[in-house]
């Protein structure tokens, strides 16, 4: 009979700790949110590099809330402490009311741990050592106009600003859903860390989705403020850069970035460094290293403790909603921006600059650049924009770096 | 009431004058500093592109110009490689052709054109190790 009640308190047990108990609605909403875009990254390959590990981190986050619990300590009496067959040798204890309390620590969810990566702005920076070692600077040094159209590119950031503004954000969560205009995870996901750390499940998603939807959400823009001559310029080609002046661009980027704007220089830092690692041409290993193993490792963690945050109750909000659209927002505008400055560019050269490549602007590379390359290519199939379009590409990279650098000194 | 417990209450009542000021304060701040920033990177690029593209000229000419009497030294080089270009056999160890070019290649390859370069035997390595194996570890055992 014994045998019989523990067997069945066993199974309550088992039962009452469950999900089955203790999710709630928005729990199971989530999961099948999850479940969703683990279908887009695997079956579309939108962007599952990033999708599948943020999808499967809000899978588990769902599943198991306690997976991203912070650590805690329990205090219990003595007699608290015997009911529960807690020993309580070797554990701090401290009096309160004269009565004697013993520690009982309860450790952290396994993502919880992880997520201090992010919370503490170290994985964006190292994100961007990797893409500095697979970044060519090249067109960018051949061509420096071209940062004119990455800078352009910055514009919408702002705009949504206000927009945000208006629909009841604050100041920093405003500044934190603006930076989506950046098109630039990593970038997005460091200011919202600082700015707004609570909206870092729906901006980092938003973030990610529009990266991924950039061939489907730039081309009507860029068709909509550009005729079809301009769309034919057929540009120049670019000149031959020296090793030298690659070597020289990271390292004077960085001095002046970190002087004028040091709150850019964690970001821009990390770029130019790995940058250096790559042109130098003396660090192969290392640079081997910062690109594939240690920025696949950081996007592992990135990505699921990313996707951790969007538990049911955080996410299901009218912010949430509030914050896609706005996203969105910006998205546009940057793009609209980089293609109307890209047309100014076109009236100043004289028809030598395509505004194709003004699109290009919003950082999210090298996808933006190959979206120009193909709206010029069905206008003209023997005009080759790609090489044309990575300078304002690589250029947006640095001007969302400097954008998010403003807008964490103005409202951070 | 503490400080604190007043100040989400304070910025969630923006009016709508503040809410403009903010704006207008992010965006022409924004506008003007990302603006200004690329703007002067872009003359240090090209000042920096200008520099670099003159003493790199400037550095050929002289090259140029100190190449200039050593003509007679070049032919006679040239005549060496002619000599050198009829070696004896090299010992190939039964290794195909093929085999035998490729690695000629990838020895001219790490050497440079510069350097001349005779290869005078290629013998099979009595290590049981393949070749990718050997490169793994060349990989991971090489110093930094």
């Amino acid at each position: 009979m014994e045998i019989l009640t523990g067997f069945l308190d066993a199974v309550k047990g088992i039962f009452y700790s469950s999900g089955l108990v203790n999710l709630n609605w928005q729990n199971y909403a989530m999961i099948a949110i999850s479940c969703v875009l683990l279908y887009l990254a695997i079956k579309k390959q939108y962007e599952p590099l990033l999708l599948l590990p943020i999808a499967f981190g809000m899978l588990l986050v769902n599943l198991y809330p306690e997976i991203m619990s912070p650590p805690s300590v329990e205090l219990l009496t003595q007699q608290q402490a015997d009911a529960a067959g807690f020993n309580t040798a070797g554990h701090a204890s401290q009096v309160i009311n004269g009565v004697t309390y013993f520690e009982n620590p309860t450790y952290g969810g396994l993502l919880y741990y992880l997520y201090q990566g992010v919370k503490l702005g170290i994985y964006p920076p190292l994100i961007f050592l990797g893409i500095g070692c697979m970044t060519d600077f090249g067109p960018l040094i051949a061509n420096p106009k071209s940062l004119i159209l990455g800078a352009a590119a910055q514009i919408g950031i702002f705009i949504t600003f206000t927009g945000a503004i208006f629909l009841g954000f604050t100041e920093a969560e405003a500044g934190a859903i603006g930076i989506i205009g950046g098109a630039d995870g990593p970038t997005a996901i460091y200011v919202t860390t600082k700015l707004a750390p609570h909206l870092l499940g729906s901006i980092a998603i938003a973030a990610y989705s529009y990266m991924a939807l950039v061939p489907i959400i730039q081309p009507p823009i860029m068709k909509l403020l550009t005729t079809k001559k301009e769309r034919s310029v057929v540009m120049e080609q670019l000149r031959p850069v020296s090793k030298l002046e690659k070597i020289l661009f990271p390292i004077i980027v960085v001095i002046l970035i970190a002087i004028f704007l040091p709150d850019a220089a964690p970001l821009v830092g990390m770029l130019m460094l790995g940058n250096l690692f790559k042109e130098s041409g003396v660090v192969d290993r290392i640079a081997k290293a910062a690109q594939n193993e240690l920025m696949n490792i950081i996007t592992i963690f990135l990505g699921t403790t990313v996707g951790a945050t969007a538990s049911g109750t955080n996410f299901l909000k009218l912010d949430t909603i509030k914050i896609i659209v706005l996203g969105l927002i910006a998205f546009c505008m940057g793009t609209a921006f980089g293609v109307l400055f890209g047309k100014l560019m076109y009236k100043f050269t004289g028809g030598k600059i395509n505004p194709l490549i003004g699109s290009a602007g919003v950082s999210a590379v090298p996808m933006a650049a190959r979206v120009s390359q193909k709206v010029g290519q069905q206008e003209n199939p023997g005009n080759f924009l790609l090489m044309h379009a990575m300078g304002p590409n690589v250029a947006g990279v640095i001007g969302s770096a400097v954008a998010a650098g403003v807008l964490l000194n103005v409202v951070g | 009431m503490q400080l604190s417990a007043l100040l989400p209450m304070l910025t969630a009542e923006l009016s709508l004058a503040e809410k403009g000021i903010s704006s207008a304060k992010v965006i022409l701040t924004g506008f003007v500093v990302v603006f200004a920033v690329l703007l002067l990177l872009i003359m240090i690029i090209k000042i920096y592109s200008a520099i670099v593209s003159k003493a790199q000229s400037t550095g050929l000419r002289t090259k140029k110009k100190s190449a200039v009497p050593d003509k007679p030294k070049s032919a006679e080089t040239k005549v060496k490689i002619v000599r050198e270009q009829q070696p004896a056999e090299a010992q190939t160890d039964g290794i195909p052709e093929e085999v035998i070019a490729v690695i000629s290649a990838a020895v001219a390859t790490m050497y440079g054109g510069k350097d001349k370069v005779r290869i005078k035997s290629v013998k099979k390595s009595g290590s049981k190790r393949s070749a990718w194996a050997n490169a793994g570890v060349i990989e991971n055992t090489r110093p930094f």
